[in-house]
């Protein structure tokens, strides 16, 4: 198969369509409200959704819709974009290092990220993926070789000049990198080559029709210059003096304070009409951990833009007066996880009754999310081509009298995996960060579930590190973990073949196929479709792969979800860009998911 | 005497950083867990290779002794999350933290000398009540609350200080003061009411001192006696709180730190402990210890240099 990405005006369509959702992710926590949740209204001000991508093989002629648009509730910039000026910003957390192989990046760090690093690929306003500082790129057959041709007179920072044998270096790093190197085992990368002065071949160990997905994100879609990965001091010295080709350079930073980024005065992409851009002259980032402090820098004029990714912030950023919000709902979703080895989280009559019992909005409501978050069943949002009306339908809704029903009839059962005595109550134990609106949230579940007269609740609560790991639980060379009830967040944009792989892979597969597993449920059948999603760029065909695992897993609610967790970048007044920034074919890019901001298209309107 | 000091400070400090070194290693979680993504670490061989690089598989008394060896030599490790030499770390955000703590200390004697001694000289009065009575409340306040009203007056309504952030000295004097005001009277204010009290009760008990009633006879007038005479030999306690609250302040900024986004060391001391960034822990909490003992250990020095009956003694 020959695949290649359309260029401006020609529209070929890529493959491997979009969004959606990878498990994983951040735990509940510091990134945010974990399971939030759901919401009633939120305008939805899509961005013109751009022509359809296509393939030049596949029949996947139909333009996926997306999950990725950009949600707003400001109206757009009265004027366009006006070169000069400065933003400030203020994120949720400071980056561990700007390093895309070797630092654990969330939100806040690709903010700054995608200010001095390009990627390869990135997503257009459906999710679809575009070429971005590659220019095209085409599979063999069974998506095992896959060669791509680099966009030409291209520079980094220091002068030096993107060339094939970059990307070959690079990856020499990335086999080594703590963040890159477990992402080259999952997409089966095995070789990289330079094949022309600007053409690349990238070799896989087998198929993978999804590996441009790989390419439009951190760690190894992110483009640095392998001088920067050379040896330990050049490691540890680009940590804070990172080399890309991005539109921003770092001028200075003061871990923890600010990190000021200039003007790339050779930056190579200009926008529709030319003008070259970044259009700010500089932007500086400012780590303020603290939501409520974050929103006063904005209000008072100490930064003009901030990041949040907790829903009781949108609410308060929405009765600010004087402000931008690029809101964003897409695949993400707040909720839990049962692990299934252990009683009485073992029988899905427990897991589906406890679930059946829950009440999503009273949980959104507990979450602040009251008008912010949308309800979810399902690891896609209703905009995403995988999203599925038939899981919608299978998914419980709060009746209090069936999920007794399923939890009596375990309670009754002489063959009850807890080992109690028939009539019994039983004992679940639910925990989630000590966030106070996540601990409101599980009250609400708490107090259901008890009024039942059938379980004995108890709460628990541990800091994100330790919650992730006990969930992970890799400490004892095993990925089971020790955890019972566990709050933790679902769903991406990314496209979700290689999360949904590990996700649900076997936890007991010695070679680690389950190490993202973190429920430890596992489906043959159902793992089988998640395996066959992986092996074709039809979308529709994947749609119905993943339909058909979600019907089982609905049945068998190793997992659970609470709400939509709805982000936000707030600016000042006249900052804008954020939601309307282009691709090199001048077509729509993603907007701002995960309140990440491409920095590089945001400009000062014009008075 | 000094000898003997300072073989207290180093029995200190190792006792410190033994424990610190235990309490670190019961923390539940793995580092490895916050160093590693859950994608990479069904990785065995890229894990195994982590740990040792770390020393993550060495016992634990082997790794506080490989840990002491190199600490005795200034050098305290790598961070785990960001490799940044923990040292480093130290020396780059102890100017702020220090600048935060003692901006505070010195608003707070600037605000609380005058009050206590006005209190103690208006004994039993209206004025005594009102002060003794604002102290109480301000110590109930807890400085996150009190900061948050600060930014709300000073930065939202009024606009004069920015919200968070922090300009280093280098950068800007001017900004450097107006960062450093808010998280400083922040701190201050609890600091005022603790100071204010301890200045007014030994006030109270030098201004019945015979040598203060020798003064009033000769017709002095009050506030010299009360500034001349009396403050200085009512400072001795005052002098021991502030000795003890500077080693206190600097590791204690954690609150402030975060709330107002200043890059100091109680901030970095957070993060490392929600990271598991255990030799990044280990090494704010050494440094922290042994500021704190050699501060008081100049504070007993300083005793000497007040109170010429301390020098006579020893």
């Amino acid at each position: 198969m020959n695949m290649t990405l359309r260029k401006r005006g020609t529209g070929m369509r890529l493959t491997a369509v979009l969004l959606a959702a990878v498990m994983v992710a951040t735990a509940c926590g510091s990134d945010s409200d974990d399971t939030s949740p759901s919401a009633t209204t939120v305008a939805t001000e899509t961005t013109a959704a751009p022509e359809a991508p296509e393939t030049t093989t596949a029949p996947t002629t139909e333009a996926p819709a997306t999950t990725a648009t950009p949600t707003t509730t400001t109206e757009a910039p009265p004027v366009g974009p006006a070169q000069g000026g400065d933003a400030s910003v203020g994120l949720e957390a400071e980056a561990p290092g700007l390093r895309p192989w070797e630092d654990t990046c969330s939100s806040p760090c690709y903010n700054m990220m995608a200010a001095v690093f390009d990627k390869l690929f990135e997503q257009y306003a459906d999710g679809s993926y575009g070429a971005f500082l590659a220019e095209s790129i085409s599979a063999n057959d069974d998506f095992t070789v896959w060669t791509m041709n680099l966009r030409p007179d291209v520079v980094f920072h220091d002068g030096s000049e993107l060339t094939a044998q970059t990307i070959v270096d690079m990856f020499v790093v990335h086999q080594t990198g703590a963040q890159s190197a477990g992402v080259i085992a999952s997409s089966k990368l095995i070789n990289v080559e330079a094949t022309g002065d600007l053409e690349v071949t990238y070799t896989l160990s087998g198929t993978n029709a999804i590996f441009v997905a790989n390419l439009s994100r951190a760690p190894i879609g992110m483009v640095f210059a392998p001088s920067t990965g050379a040896d330990e001091d050049a490691v540890t010295a680009a940590a804070n003096a990172p080399i890309g080709t991005g539109p921003f350079m770092v001028d200075s930073r003061d871990v923890d304070n600010k990190t000021v980024m200039v003007r790339n005065p050779n930056y190579w992409m200009s926008d529709s009409f030319g003008t070259q851009l970044p259009y700010l002259d500089s932007v500086t980032f400012h780590p303020i951990p603290d939501e409520g402090t974050r929103l006063s820098s904005l209000a008072s004029g100490t930064v003009t833009a901030m990041q949040s990714l907790r829903q009781a912030s949108i609410r308060d950023a929405r009765d600010t007066e004087g402000l931008w919000l690029f809101e964003h709902q897409g695949n993400n979703t707040g909720g839990g996880m049962f692990n299934v080895t252990v009683a009485p989280y073992d029988d899905a009559r427990v897991r589906k009754g406890l679930i059946t019992m829950s009440n999503q909005a009273a949980t959104i409501e507990a979450l602040g999310g009251e008008g912010i978050s949308l309800p979810t069943t399902q690891l896609f949002a209703s905009e995403s081509p995988f999203y599925s009306e038939a899981i919608a339908a299978a998914y419980p809704t709060h009746d209090m009298a069936a999920g007794s029903a399923l939890v009596q009839e375990y309670i009754d059962d002489p063959d009850r995996s807890d080992g109690l005595a028939v009539g019994e109550k039983i004992s679940v134990t639910l925990s989630c960060p000590p966030d106070p609106t996540l601990i409101a949230a599980m009250q609400v579940s708490q107090v259901l579930w008890e009024a039942s007269g059938l379980v004995d609740v108890e709460l628990t609560g541990f800091d994100q590190a330790t919650h992730i790991g006990m969930a992970v639980g890799a400490a004892d060379g095993t990925f089971i973990g020790t955890h019972d009830i566990h709050c933790w967040r679902w769903g991406s944009e990314d496209d979700p073949a290689a999360g949904m792989l590990s996700g649900f892979g076997d936890p007991f597969d010695p070679s680690g196929a389950g190490a993202l597993n973190f429920s430890n449920w596992y489906d043959e059948e159902a793992y089988g479709y998640v395996v066959e999603a992986t092996l074709t760029d039809d979308v529709a065909e994947r749609a119905a792969l993943y339909e058909k695992f979600g019907l089982i897993m609905v049945e068998a609610m190793p997992i659970y979800f609470s709400g939509g967790t709805a982000t936000v970048i707030a600016t000042a007044e006249g900052l804008g860009g954020l939601d309307s920034w282009e691709m090199p074919d001048g077509e729509a890019g993603i907007g701002h998911p995960s309140a990440e901001g491409r920095w590089s298209q945001a400009y000062w309107a014009a008075e | 005497m000094l000898a003997a000091r300072l073989v207290r400070l180093v029995a200190t400090i190792l006792v410190v950083s033994f424990v610190t070194f235990m309490m670190v290693n019961l923390l539940p979680g793995d580092p490895i867990n916050a160093l590693v993504p859950p994608e990479a670490q069904n990785n065995q061989e890229f894990v195994e290779q982590l740990r040792e690089e770390f020393g993550l598989n060495d016992p634990m008394m082997v790794r506080y002794a490989n840990w002491l060896g190199d600490a005795v030599t200034g050098d305290l490790g790598k961070s785990v999350i960001t490799s940044q030499p923990v040292a480093g770390e130290i020396w780059r955000r102890l100017p702020i933290t220090a600048e935060l703590a003692l901006v505070a200390i010195g608003f707070s004697l600037f605000i609380a000398i005058p009050l206590g001694t006005l209190s103690a000289y208006k004994q039993g009065k209206r004025v005594d009540q009102s002060i003794s009575a604002a102290a109480q409340v301000s110590l109930s306040i807890p400085n996150f609350v009190l900061g948050l009203l600060l930014i709300y007056v000073f930065a939202m309504r009024l606009q004069w200080l920015p919200a968070t952030g922090w300009t280093r000295l280098t950068e800007s004097v001017s900004g450097n003061i107006k960062s450093v005001i808010l998280p400083a009277l922040s701190l201050a204010l609890a600091e005022v009411a603790v100071y204010t009290r301890v200045v007014r009760s030994d006030m109270i008990s030098t201004l019945q001192e015979d040598y203060i009633l020798s003064a009033r006879a000769k017709g002095l007038k009050d506030r010299f006696i009360l500034f001349r005479h009396a403050l200085r030999p009512s400072s001795l306690t005052l002098i021991t709180v502030v000795g003890l609250n500077v080693g206190a302040l600097i590791g204690g900024t954690v609150v402030i730190e975060t709330l107002f986004a200043i890059p100091g060391l109680g901030k970095r001391l957070l993060d490392a402990v929600f990271q598991r960034d255990f030799l990044m822990i280990q090494g704010i909490t050494v440094f922290v210890a042994v500021v704190y003992v050699t501060i008081n250990t100049l504070v007993d020095i300083i005793y000497m240099l007040v109170d010429p009956r301390i020098r006579k003694k020893v």
